[in-house]
């Protein structure tokens, strides 16, 4: 029992974060190396708004906003003026962008180890069929569904979503129609930045957080992109399932092998479906 | 006056030169086709047209008001409407949102989801369905539909008939005229003269990036074998 809430928890978790990775590479064709430096910056605004206001549920709230906004500051100044150019500019601006935020990170708070205690309300253990299950995690998988719900209806239902959709296929056909795609691109960073950030907050509680946090959680990240399919999204969230569950299982049969599981899935994927392990059209090479 | 010009504009690709000098104009409620062989020059000047190739040189005239400096969408707003070659259907949206997509910059107008539904009813049948799953008469249809939606002054249709079967060409043909006398002026690109004659009042014939026959139908019926040598393979 308590493997499974710890794989849903931590599919969830990977899912945000994949969500965003993968909203940003489809719209502005943009791989964003700097989503795990989001990630950590999420967290050092929570643990820092904690400091000032003592209540986690404020730092879930604004955090993300304040790293959303952040991002479209980011997007704006920095990536607009790239696209026209060859793909390698932007990924080394990305690439820039880690160095810049772990430099102002370390400024701001220093080198030593935060830490944001977990919610008075889910600090209790809960007994679920004969175990002990740590009720954060169960926060974690309730809240991760209730946001990729959320995120889902968003692209599917609401007219943004239609925007973001369209301007991510045809961004030039897009734009005929009235559509001023470079403020839909910006919306999209500063959404899959808030959404790194997200991860950042919820994580928190359960991790040190330090500067190198989001170099580990990235990796994973990536896995779950490309297992999806890049730009996929309804392929992430069943990546991040895959994953979540694989290393959680993992983690409780056989803890040596864990890194190991998640390179042979990705190996396993780009072997025999590169485009992604729940695209349509299935071997693309 | 024009409801779109373009006044003697040159458009590169990198540094080739793909347009020299090139005048084209649309009056209100007109209907004017750009002729011309494959490789001529006729989609990089409807693109130009749109904001999708930049103008180098030359000026773009919508109305009184000089659009050259424009972006694509504000063109866009400012009501011209791009019914590219190949169509370019949102295969990741249903047939109703790549209809619903032209409204979500708000321009007034006549045309509605229901008025392109009564215009083109297989597409009503096909509403929730994906935009890729359609055939290539009813891609026609809704790259149409989507370009009225923005409720266009100009409606630019790049080879509209191209690939089409006859029974579908003709449909298309009643419907670009319903359109047409709605009051949306049109330029209409083709290879060959059969549709152009059917519907366009004036032609410009292009080869090699420049305009090198303009006029009415009338006066391209006197011509027409020299015009038919210079749009021939």
């Amino acid at each position: 029992m308590s493997t499974i809430v710890i794989g849903l928890s931590l599919s969830f978790l990977l899912f945000l974060l994949a969500a965003g990775l993968t909203l940003i590479f489809g719209m502005l064709g943009v791989i964003n190396f700097a989503h795990g430096a989001l990630y950590m910056l999420g967290a050092y605004v929570c643990y820092q708004i904690v400091h000032w206001t003592g209540s986690f549920w404020i730092g879930l709230a604004f955090a993300p906003i304040v790293v959303a906004a952040l991002g479209a500051a980011m997007e704006v100044t920095t990536l607009r003026p790239v696209y026209s150019r060859d793909h390698i500019y932007q990924l080394l601006l990305t690439f820039g962008f880690i160095l810049v935020i772990e430099e102002s990170v370390r400024l701001i708070w220093g080198l030593d180890y935060k830490q944001v205690p977990t919610p008075a309300l889910f600090s209790q253990p809960i007994a679920m069929l004969g175990s002990q299950i740590p009720s954060y995690r169960l926060f974690i998988i309730g809240f991760g569904a209730l946001v990729s719900a959320l995120l889902f209806l968003l692209l599917d239902r609401s007219r943004l979503g239609m925007v973001i959709r369209a301007a991510s296929s045809d961004s030039e056909m897009a734009q005929t129609l009235g559509i001023n795609v470079s403020r839909v691109r910006t919306a999209v960073f500063a959404l899959g930045s808030g959404l790194a950030a997200l991860g950042g907050v919820v994580a928190a509680p359960l991790v040190p957080i330090e500067l190198g946090m989001g170099f580990s959680v990235i990796i994973d990240c990536f896995v779950v992109v490309i297992i999806g399919g890049l730009g996929n999204i309804k392929g992430a969230i069943l990546a991040a399932l895959l994953l979540g569950m694989a290393r959680a299982a993992g983690f409780t049969y056989a803890p040596e092998w864990v890194e190991l599981i998640t390179f042979v899935l990705l190996i396993v994927t780009l072997m025999t479906r590169p485009s992604g392990l729940f695209s349509r059209k299935g071997r693309s090479a | 006056m024009s409801a779109l010009a373009l006044q003697d504009c040159d458009v590169y690709y990198g540094k080739a030169q793909a347009l020299h000098h090139v005048s084209i104009d649309v009056a209100a409620g007109e209907v004017v086709s750009l002729i011309g062989r494959n490789g001529a020059g006729k989609s990089t000047l409807l693109k130009a047209a749109i904001g999708l190739n930049a103008v180098h040189s030359g000026r773009r005239l919508m109305g009184d008001r000089d659009t050259t400096a424009l972006k694509p969408y504000e063109l866009g707003r400012l009501g011209l409407a791009f019914v590219p070659e190949n169509r370019r259907i949102f295969p990741n949206l249903t047939v109703e949102e790549n209809l619903k997509i032209a409204t979500v910059m708000g321009r007034k107008g006549p045309w509605s989801l229901e008025r392109i539904y009564q215009l083109f009813p297989r597409l009503l049948e096909r509403a929730t369905q994906g935009g890729d799953t359609l055939s290539g008469g009813e891609q026609q249809m809704l790259a149409v539909g989507r370009g009225l939606l923005t409720n266009p002054e100009v409606l630019l249709l790049d080879e509209p008939t191209e690939g089409l079967a006859p029974l579908i060409v003709e449909q298309l043909i009643e419907a670009i005229r319903t359109i047409n006398a709605e009051g949306v002026a049109i330029v209409l690109v083709e290879q060959n003269l059969k549709v152009p004659l059917k519907l366009a009042r004036r032609q410009f014939v292009i080869d090699n990036g420049r305009v090198v026959w303009s006029g009415t139908s009338a006066e391209l019926q006197a011509d027409r074998a020299r015009i038919e040598s210079l749009i021939s393979v």
